[in-house]
């Protein structure tokens, strides 16, 4: 299960920002912004580099979990130190650091006020992303992901907006409650494991006390349906939050609004996935009961947040709260494809992860850099851009197509596999899921159109400059992967295929228990009435 | 009983005479004498220690000594060790501080030995009298400590309803103990615990006893309804000694909790339990809540403490193993992460006495980047938000909640806990977010005094290291409570 | 290596031609000249290649084979359990196939388009460098969309061109992006057909449910071999794919588009929005005939569509003034016959009115440009006239074109309109799928249509080219013959206007079935169905008697005549537009309701558009006052509830002190008057104590 050759990678990749972080803080005057912004771009750099020999050493028809290192940390309670990663996390670390490089070389001219800690916090944030993507422990895992939010709490409230205060501590304190739950279903899983929980008169199994995930992924099975459904509830919360699925939303759009531009793409492309991460990673597997048994209210809830949330972006009169609303709606999209609980739609979710971080990131980017010419978001201000800034229209209108799916690019294999694997579950959700890309098209385009086309009337935008070599260089990388992930998207899936495998076998102990179940419910085709395909799933 | 029975007794002997010496030593030194005094006062705790580790270890097991009174056992150690570390603490914070405010260190100091000798009694009391004796040893001079600054009326007020309510409270724990010596029969823990095994059914008389303890307890960690002398008390008392209150008579309190609760009244847990279970919410909820709204740092920190009882409480709630030394550990961790805050708040004193408000704070990482850190890091402990001391404290007690079952009160903690970080943030916002430069804004300026940041650095360091490295804690934690009656 | 191998090359050429005006020509602004020349170079090598596989694929295969090839695995999707039970791997691959439906596709997709792009060399040249290279660089684009799409060998890799044409279309329409209206029209064209594509995208999911697969070559036999079993399913899936082809081919009630696409230059117009893309829908419904000849039901819901827009838009296209306008409509109108004939059962003349439309529409449309082009702009066809003594070639070319559309024989368009015409009355008295009558009224709606069409494109050239030049002095002095690069497609275009149709000579009426070239051609993609090949169509054959076919022959001729006559009476000659003006003025409400296009846009504004967005702007209101509002309703009252327990404990433990003095002070009183009362005080106050403890107690030990 577990494989520990070049353990030590993982390491290196994960404590590397950490390391520079400490180092900056050691040794690099505040005052001295070049050092800084070399320093901190260096590092990230590095990082992204060490993290590609991942891409080619995971070995798809190896071991679960690669790459691992196994340490006591505090053995009387079975807390380990335990990291190791399958193909499903390989992605989300490339993407994250990524990113993370992107995120730091975006703030060069952003940033221009307490550069160190801004750069400090930045690094900070990385290890800690790295680490839950890492963490095979829970208390580890738990561990990452609380001081995740530290860091992003910083960057919201020092380098925000006007409303910076309440956006940082609304997304501190609604993120928090919604972990610390989590952090009850873990405790609860734990002592089921092993002594049992005395009040409430649950019986343990009397294993030897431990947090170990790849350990619970083996006792799964014997969890009573009722505890799964308590664990299951709590995890949902702490995930449903994090994702955000509706409607449990609203501190995003504030969030990104008043983040700084590499917050909001930090936020955007790897923080959201954290949520989508923890179902596919503890929810599916651990709780397999309690899976089958919320697929249709999900299923439900996605789909509102589909049309709700591309709704709401249409309403919008700022750019980053547009993008932000379109978050939500891709962010159902992937809960969609997960809860269809077929290969089709839960490698489409895994894919659409990986196309959400890539285009809604470079949407932040884009607004950021209008952002910081006209220090403006709003719609209205701007208009005919295109014959100002060609370039920037260019790349902002594939980006565009990117995110509403247009094929040949990222965002329509994704968005291909959830609708064909929620169809798969039942006609019903694809037939409302897919209006997602009418409604998608609308609110991108018409924000295009507002944004560049029609008379360049407002002077302030007369003397825009078009896009220098570097902010073009935070963009192009993600362009590539957009066109690599629509035209050629095969490696993607050789390696994310054995996480979807395995998830969907310890799924499928569950469902041969219970008899037929979702999956096998194929909605029928001219002749299952509508109630009935999407009710069956509800109780 | 032979002589040799007092040798385990010589660390709380010598810790008495260093107290009167350090009070005779006083009259001639005066007021110029606070850092030497100070530096004797540290002095007899560290050899108070070695004694303690040397003379006070069981090194075969469990010792009841003079005339079955007191018990030498780990807990004992552990917690007499734990109020040694606190006691030297405020010693060192309160030297730089006396100084400014023109108190001298005599009696202070010497107040402070007493208290400690009261608490070793809490630690390590086998019986109702001697724990009593202890108790008011300690609660005395606390009580002058509080009032200390004689010519501040705040001091004085806080000193006053302390008194007056601990007395109350004293009475009521009084009148639980003689109940169950009436029921009874015995003082000794030892006997009680073996009588109410022996027990058929709850007798009426007993429980009444056993709750009226619980009750003259819960006063002493201030939990609620207990509570109503915290704030002000705090508020009051010279910062240095409101740390130490909050720190160090808590952890004694909750040693001799445990004592009464595991051990002696350990077979009546059906009838105690629930009162423990709806003392513990209540405070958590409404230590939390109160906290969100206050304005005054100190007073914030008062009602964090009551919070912070509260999820203590749930280590006696769980009534298991991991309870008891979940519950030690988070004394030792509560003890440090909260020294340390304080440091901070003596050292920002600068606007006359206790007037710190949280706006004072503003702007500190621009100006003072090291302590805005070094206050972030205990914000974030207290909180108990991960790689602090502060989450592994927690995560224990949550731990042992859910492992006895009680999953309603670990919701309760933990949303509780979530709740807390918005007012310890509320610090951190002043610090980092707000730059203090704005109209009307006159930040405090933080004081220097090598001592008291030297105590905070050692704090700063704890909290770190036993965030990241629990592991040897949590071992001396768990064979601590190794003599208690419930394993 | 042959030719046909290289067929996944054709749409490639023209794509890297694309991205090098995209790219550097744009960035650089680089001359016209290497633009040309790229552009040329791709579109032009695409048509050489494409017609050379086509031929060596004749010549080697024979058009029986289709030949499939497969460049690489495009989307794994793990597999799926479908309808049947049964797992189906989701590995679709990047495919292409040329089969006789292909093959004509890229046949005239390739050579009008390379036409076009001449003639835009001609058209565009007043465009800055910069703009001329993001025009060519669509261009190309839209070449390689639109080969993708008739050449892709799955609904996946169709709809991939699918989509990519909506993209071009979107991006040429809104060329001129500095106009709001532009742009609008564009946004509105992308987001309509997206309406489409969620029909298509359903029915591509429907496909892989039932059959497992999206390979043509794959699931068409199958459907083939057992139509009862897919009966249900077809139909599903065919009025999914249908709901696609109205978007994409601007039938009712998803027209709105494609007037408003006119906004886009006119070689646009001609290429995009007559002769190859709109096209689309019907080129899909031929390629899926086997799926819809299953499902009757499907079928009608076809032809009536196609029947209804035939007539509806041929009404509105009789009284516009715009010239770009009335072809728009007639286009949509040309469109609806085509699935009429796909209704009707007759795929062939479908897409052989899909070939001529090609030839003749687009030879309109760049007749239109040429005027436009010499009117300096104008549209409307009120300032024109006489233009015929101005530029003959625009002339004649346009004249042929008019011949063709009206349906006069000889043209191209007498024939695949005819035999459409033809097969919708033999599917009536065939009775086909026991819909005979409904295909009687549409046989007549398509009769009154044809007249209608020979009307509006007659009056069209006479209010263009004859009479006086309405348009004013000055305007008259710029009017000239465009350059030889916009006359010579014109040119070739005409002629093919007039000979195109001679590859469909009805030959049953000459007793020679043979002559039929293009039926010959397309039969192999008509696979027979079931066991043997019965059906409505072949029954049909004798449902009509030979005389009974040459009647409607004359029939539709005569109404062609009727129609150009009419147009004539109107607008020729002294009296011409006093009697149209007459007329109107004597129905004045149906003049109005066509002028008006029937308020179809309006309409749509009033109820879908704005429905959509007070929807979302009502929904904004309840995500930000009641979604966020009960998470800072909670956080309100939790801080509330602080203030309130800090005050309650001010008061409590002053009161508690007061209470405890007030008790001293009353006990000392009691002590001096009698001694007893000291112990007495305490104990009530414990007594009182214990009995709200036990209480405490006693509740929850209870429960």
């Amino acid at each position: 299960m577990m494989d520990f050759q070049y353990g030590w990678l993982l390491n290196l990749i994960c404590y590397l920002p950490l390391a520079g972080a400490l180092l900056m803080m050691a040794f690099i005057n505040k005052e001295n912004s070049t050092a800084l912004k070399t320093w901190a771009t260096l590092v990230v750099g590095v990082d992204f580099v060490v993290s590609i020999p991942l891409w080619f050493l995971y070995k798809p028809d190896g071991a679960e979990f690669q790459f691992a290192t196994q340490l006591k940390w505090i053995p009387s309670v079975g807390v380990q130190y335990l990291f190791g990663v399958d193909g499903f996390a390989v992605l989300l670390i490339l993407l994250t650091t990524l990113l993370g490089f992107i995120a730091v070389y975006c703030s060069y001219t952003a940033i221009t006020e307490r550069q160190k800690e801004y750069y400090v916090f930045l690094l900070l944030l990385q290890t800690g992303m790295l680490g839950v993507f890492c963490s095979l422990d829970f208390i580890l895992f738990y561990v990452f992901w609380e001081v995740m939010l530290v860091p992003m709490y910083f960057l919201i409230g020092v380098w925000g907006g006007p409303r910076r205060l309440y956006a940082a501590i609304k997304f501190f304190l609604y993120t928090l409650v919604g972990s610390v739950l989590m952090l009850v279903g873990i405790l609860t899983l734990y002592f089921f494991n092993s002594t049992g929980l005395a009040a409430v008169g649950l019986e343990g199994l009397g294993h030897a006390a431990t947090f170990s995930i790849p350990h619970l992924f083996t006792i799964a099975p014997q969890i009573p349906p009722e505890v799964q459904f308590w664990v299951f509830l709590a995890f949902f919360v702490g995930f449903a939050i994090k994702v955000p699925m509706f409607p449990f939303h609203t501190w995003l759009p504030d969030a990104h609004v008043e983040a700084p531009t590499a917050g909001s793409v930090i936020l955007a492309a790897v923080l959201l996935k954290m949520g989508t991460y923890g179902f596919i990673r503890f929810s599916l597997p651990l709780l397999p009961d309690a899976t089958l048994k919320a697929v249709g209210w999900i299923g439900v809830l996605a789909i509102v947040a589909i049309v709700y949330g591309a709704l709401v972006a249409m309403a919008q009169k700022d750019m980053k709260k547009l993008v932000a609303y379109s978050s939500v709606s891709h962010m159902g999209f992937v809960m969609l494809g997960m809860f269809a609980l077929n290969e089709a739609g839960l490698r489409g979710s895994i894919l659409q992860m990986l196309n959400h971080g890539v285009s809604t990131g470079a949407l932040f980017l884009l607004v950021g850099i209008v952002y910081e010419r006209r220090h403006n978001r709003m719609i209205a201000e701007y208009g005919g851009l295109a014959k100002v800034m060609p370039v920037y229209a260019t790349f902002f209108l594939i980006i565009t197509m990117s995110s509403i799916g247009l094929p040949t690019l990222n965002g329509f294999i994704g968005e291909f596999l959830i609708l064909i694997g929620a169809y798969n579950h039942s006609w019903v959700w694809a037939l409302f899921a897919a209006s997602g890309i009418v409604l998608g098209a609308a609110y991108m385009l018409w924000l295009y159109q507002r944004v560049f086309f029609g008379e360049l009337s407002n002077e302030k935008n007369k003397e825009l400059p078009d896009l220098n070599r570097r902010e073009q260089w935070t963009l192009i990388p993600l362009i590539v992967v957009a066109f690599w992930v629509g035209l050629y998207p095969k490696p993607f899936f050789d390696r994310m295929a054995p996480t979807v495998d395995r998830v969907l076998q310890r799924v499928d102990v569950a469902r041969h228990d219970q008899g037929p179940s979702a999956g096998d419910h194929v909605a029928e085709l001219a002749h299952a009435p509508a109630g009935e395909a999407a009710g069956e799933h509800g109780e | 009983m032979t002589l040799a029975q007092f040798v385990p007794f010589l660390p709380e002997i010598f810790l008495a005479t260093a107290g009167f010496a350090v009070l005779l030593l006083g009259i001639p030194l005066g007021r110029s004498g606070v850092r030497p005094l100070s530096l004797f006062g540290v002095a007899s705790l560290g050899i108070t220690g070695v004694l303690v580790w040397l003379v006070a270890r069981p090194v075969d097991g469990p010792a009841v000594i003079l005339g079955d009174m007191l018990v030498v056992d780990q807990m004992a150690v552990f917690f007499k060790l734990l109020v040694l570390a606190a006691g030297a603490v405020v010693i060192f914070m309160s030297a730089g501080y006396l100084e400014r405010s023109g108190y001298g260190g005599g009696e202070y100091i010497a107040l402070i030995l007493f208290a400690t000798v009261g608490m070793f009694i809490m630690a390590s009391g086998a019986n109702l009298a001697s724990l009593y004796v202890g108790l008011e040893l300690m609660a005395l001079s606390v009580y002058v400590l509080v009032g200390f600054f004689k010519l501040e009326v705040k001091s004085n007020e806080g000193a006053v309803k302390y008194f007056v309510l601990g007395a109350a409270s004293s009475a009521i724990l009084l009148y639980g103990i003689s109940l169950i010596y009436g029921s009874l029969g015995t003082l000794d823990l030892q006997e009680i615990r073996d009588s109410l095994v022996a027990l058929p059914t709850a007798n009426p008389m007993l429980v009444l006893g056993m709750v009226l303890v619980s009750f003259g307890m819960l006063f002493k960690v201030a939990a609620v309804p207990f509570h109503v002398w915290t704030p002000d008390a705090y508020e009051g008392a010279p910062t240095p000694v409101t740390a130490f209150i909050s720190v160090a008579p808590k952890a004694a309190a909750f040693a001799m909790f445990m004592r009464l609760f595991f051990d002696a009244f350990a077979p009546g847990v059906e009838h105690w339990r629930i009162v423990l279970w709806v003392a513990s919410a209540a405070t958590m909820i409404y230590g939390n809540v109160a906290a969100l709204t206050q304005d005054n740092v100190k007073r914030m920190l008062a009602y964090s403490s009551i919070a912070h009882a509260g999820y203590a409480l749930m280590g006696l709630v769980a009534f298991t193993e991991m309870g008891a030394w979940a519950l030690l550990m988070y004394m030792l961790i509560y003890a440090f992460m909260n020294l340390g805050a304080f440091g901070f708040v003596i050292l920002l004193e600068s606007k006359g006495y206790a007037g710190e408000k949280i706006v004072d704070y503003a702007g500190l990482a621009r100006r003072h980047p090291g302590a805005a850190l070094g206050m972030l890091i205990f914000m974030l402990a207290l909180a108990g938000i991960p790689p602090t001391a502060g989450f592994m404290g927690k995560l224990y007690l949550f731990a042992a909640a859910v492992e006895g079952g009680y999953i309603l009160l670990t919701l309760i903690a933990v949303i509780m806990s979530a709740v807390s970080l918005f007012y310890y943030f509320r610090i951190v916002v002043q610090m980092y977010l707000q730059d203090g430069e704005e109209e009307g804004a006159e930040p405090a300026e933080l004081l220097h005094d090598r001592w008291t940041e030297a105590m905070i650095a050692v704090c700063i360091v704890a909290t770190m290291v036993i965030g990241v490295w629990p592991r040897p804690i949590v071992g001396w934690a768990k064979s601590a409570v190794g003599a208690l009656g419930i394993m | 290596m042959k030719l046909y191998d290289l067929i996944w090359l054709i749409p490639i050429l023209p794509l890297l031609g694309a991205i090098f005006n995209g790219l550097v020509s744009n960035r650089l602004g680089l001359s016209k000249s290497v633009t040309n020349a790229v552009a040329l170079l791709g579109s032009g090598l695409a048509w050489l290649l494409g017609w050379g596989a086509i031929v060596q694929w004749v010549l080697d295969l024979g058009i029986h084979h289709t030949h499939v090839v497969r460049l690489f695995s495009w989307i794994q999707g793990g597999s799926l359990r479908i309808l049947d039970g049964s797992l189906a791997e989701v590995d679709i691959s990047a495919s292409f196939q040329l089969d006789a439906v292909s093959a004509l596709m890229v046949f005239f997709v390739t050579f009008v388009g390379f036409l076009i792009h001449v003639y835009s060399v001609g058209y565009m040249h007043d465009e800055s460098d910069r703009a001329y290279a993001r025009y060519f660089s669509y261009l190309n684009l839209f070449m390689f969309s639109m080969l993708v799409l008739v050449l892709g060998s799955n609904l996946a890799v169709l709809f991939v061109g699918w989509e990519g044409v909506g993209l071009c279309s979107y991006l040429l329409i809104g060329f001129y992006f500095e106009k709001d209206w532009c742009a609008a029209a564009g946004m509105k064209a992308f987001i309509v057909n997206r309406i489409g594509d969620w029909g298509f995208l359903l029915a591509i999911f429907a496909t892989f449910m039932v059959f497992g697969t999206l390979e043509f070559t794959e699931f068409f036999p199958m459907a083939a071999a057992h139509p009862e079993h897919f009966a249900s399913a077809a139909t599903v899936i065919g009025l999914l794919l249908f709901v696609g082809a109205i978007g994409k081919s601007a039938q009712i009630p998803l027209y709105v588009w494609l007037p408003d696409a006119m906004a886009g230059p006119t070689p646009v117009s001609a290429l995009i929005h007559a002769a190859t893309m709109v096209t689309a829908g019907v080129y899909m419904v031929v390629r899926c005939n086997v799926i819809y000849r299953l499902s009757p039901t499907a079928m009608l819901v076809v032809a009536i569509v196609g029947g209804i827009t035939a007539i509806f838009a041929a009404t509105i296209g009789l009284v516009q003034n715009d010239i770009k306008k009335v072809l728009a409509y007639s286009t949509v109108s040309q469109l609806g016959y085509m699935f009429l004939g796909a209704g009707v059962g007759a795929f062939v003349a479908a897409i052989f009115h899909v070939l001529t439309h090609a030839f003749f529409k687009a030879c309109l449309f760049l007749g239109s440009g040429s005027v436009i082009h010499a009117c300096g702009g104008e549209q409307d066809i009120r300032k024109m006239g006489g233009l015929k003594k101005y530029m003959p070639t625009t002339y004649w070319t346009f004249l042929v074109a008019t011949l063709a559309i009206s349906g006069i024989p000889i043209f191209a368009g007498f024939f695949s309109k005819d035999e459409i015409l033809f097969k919708a009355f033999e599917a009536g008295a065939s009775d086909l799928n026991h819909f005979g009558s409904a295909y009687y009224t549409l046989w007549v709606l398509g009769m009154v249509g044809a007249v209608l069409t020979a009307f509006y494109m007659f009056r069209l050239v006479f209010m263009t080219f004859h009479g006086e030049f309405r348009g004013g002095e000055e305007a008259e002095h710029h009017l000239h013959e465009s350059p030889w690069t916009m006359t010579m497609p014109l040119v070739v275009l005409g002629v093919l206007s007039i000979f195109g149709g001679l590859v469909g000579i009805p030959g049953k009426l000459f007793h020679h079935p043979e002559w039929n070239l293009i039926e010959r051609f397309l039969e192999p993609i008509i696979l027979p169905i079931g066991h043997a090949a019965e059906g409505g169509h072949d029954v049909s054959h004798h449902a009509v008697s030979l005389g009974m076919e040459w009647g409607l022959v004359f029939l539709s001729v005569g109404v062609a005549i009727f129609g150009i006559w009419l147009a004539y009476r109107f607008y020729m000659g002294v009296e011409a537009l006093v009697r149209p003006q007459r007329l109107a003025e004597r129905f004045p409400l149906a003049h109005k309701l066509l002028l008006n296009k029937y308020w179809m846009d309006e309409i749509y504004d009033a109820t879908v558009i704005s429905g959509t967005v007070k929807g979302s702007r009502g929904l904004w209101e309840f995500d930000a006052r009641v979604v966020d509002g009960a998470v800072n309703g909670t956080a309100l009252t939790t801080v509330g509830s602080s203030f309130m327990s800090g005050i309650f404990d001010l008061r409590v433990v002053d009161g508690a002190v007061n209470l405890i003095a007030t008790c001293y002070d009353v006990a000392s009183r009691w002590f001096r008057k009698l001694q007893v009362g000291f112990a007495q005080g305490y104990a009530m106050v414990m007594v009182f104590g214990a009995a709200i403890l036990l209480a405490v107690y006693y509740l929850f030990k209870l429960n």
